[in-house]
């Protein structure tokens, strides 16, 4: 009872139960049959199997079934900007909403740096005066330091005196 | 699938006509593919409520997509792809197991024909839906891909090759496919063959 199926794929098997074959391949199937045992016994119950499954009959379909559809589709029209987008993205996964929220971000950015591009420009003149101020008061400080040092120097004399 | 091809595709010319903003040719779609889908997605999910909506899902996709579609593909392809998609997702969310808990098979469900049939004695009604019962028992424990490759080529008698766009694979895939889905399937309900 060994198929000799082995010499072909066995699928074949299922497309001549099922009446899916053309004529020449279905003749060499037959053929094959007469002698094999094995194949019999498979496409025996393979056609047996198909009318066990003839027995599962679909319901019948809802009377109202298009009516509620137009009515959605109706609906389809009405949707706000938002709604269509919150739509599209509801059925994606994270991993690609989250690009897309990652490149809508650098987008935002983008054009905020473009609309001010005074941010960017290099500092104007006034910055270099006040720079020179506060060089100017620190050696200010610096020459107050020297003085008051000085003047440190100028006592040492009367403590070796003591 | 090449434009001179797609040319042959009737429902993908009633589409483009969509695209123009006709809505007969929404209708006439509607009218060829609603039972195909719905059914289709009936044996899918085993609840004839949740395949209707889910049904409705699919042509307010189709719907939704008219102004950027292109006939790439045999528009059957495309709605049983849309079908799939939506089908299996329902099953991976877990809705399923809720349902096949409450799988008494005297719902709703069952063809009307089958309960007003008063010719049927109340005995044969009873094996009728215990065989039914296993029949849709043995094809929900199938894999999803194995069931969804089954629901389409027997019952709604699709090529391999417009299977294998659906599901995503080769047509020899789809073949392996079925082989293993339907050896498991004569193994489970070989009794009720004899």
């Amino acid at each position: 009872m060994n198929c000799p199926m082995e010499h072909r794929k066995p699928e074949t098997l299922v497309a001549y139960a099922a009446g899916e074959l053309d004529g020449e391949t279905a003749a060499s199937i037959e053929r094959h049959l007469r002698v094999c045992p094995g194949c019999r016994l498979w496409v025996a119950e393979q056609a047996a199997l198909w009318k066990t499954l003839d027995i599962w009959e679909a319901p019948a379909v809802s009377a109202d079934f298009d009516r509620r559809l137009y009515r959605r589709v109706a609906g389809e029209v009405r949707l706000s900007w938002w709604e269509r987008l919150t739509r599209t993205l509801r059925p994606m996964p994270l991993r690609q909403i989250l690009p897309l929220a990652a490149t809508a971000c650098l987008l935002l950015i983008a054009s905020f740096l473009v609309q001010q591009p005074d941010q960017l420009a290099p500092p104007h003149p006034g910055a270099g005066l006040v720079r020179a101020d506060q060089v100017e008061r620190t050696l200010d400080d610096l020459e107050l330091l020297r003085q008051f040092g000085a003047g440190n120097q100028v006592e040492a004399p009367h403590a070796d005196t003591m | 699938m090449g434009v001179a091809a797609a040319a042959l595709d009737y429902d993908a010319e009633l589409m483009l006509r969509v695209k123009d903003g006709d809505g007969v040719s929404f209708g006439l779609l509607l009218e060829k593919h609603r039972v195909p889908v719905i059914h289709f997605l009936y044996r899918l999910v085993q609840e004839s409520a949740v395949a209707e909506e889910l049904a409705q899902e699919v042509f307010l996709r189709v719907y939704r997509s008219r102004s950027s579609y292109e006939p790439t593909a045999k528009f059957t392809t495309w709605l049983f792809r849309i079908a799939t998609h939506l089908g299996l997702n329902w099953l991976r969310d877990g809705k399923h197991e809720r349902g096949l808990e409450r799988l008494d098979y005297n719902s709703t469900d069952v063809p009307i024909h089958q309960i007003s049939d008063r010719r049927a004695s109340v005995e044969q009604q009873l094996v009728s839906d215990a065989k039914l019962a296993e029949v849709r028992l043995a094809i929900a424990a199938l894999p999803e891909k194995q069931r969804a490759a089954v629901l389409m080529h027997k019952y709604e008698e699709m090529e391999y090759s417009q299977i294998a766009r659906v599901l995503g694979c080769s047509e020899s895939a789809v073949k392996s496919l079925l082989f293993r889905a339907y050896e498991t399937l004569r193994a489970r309900l070989a009794h009720m063959g004899r």
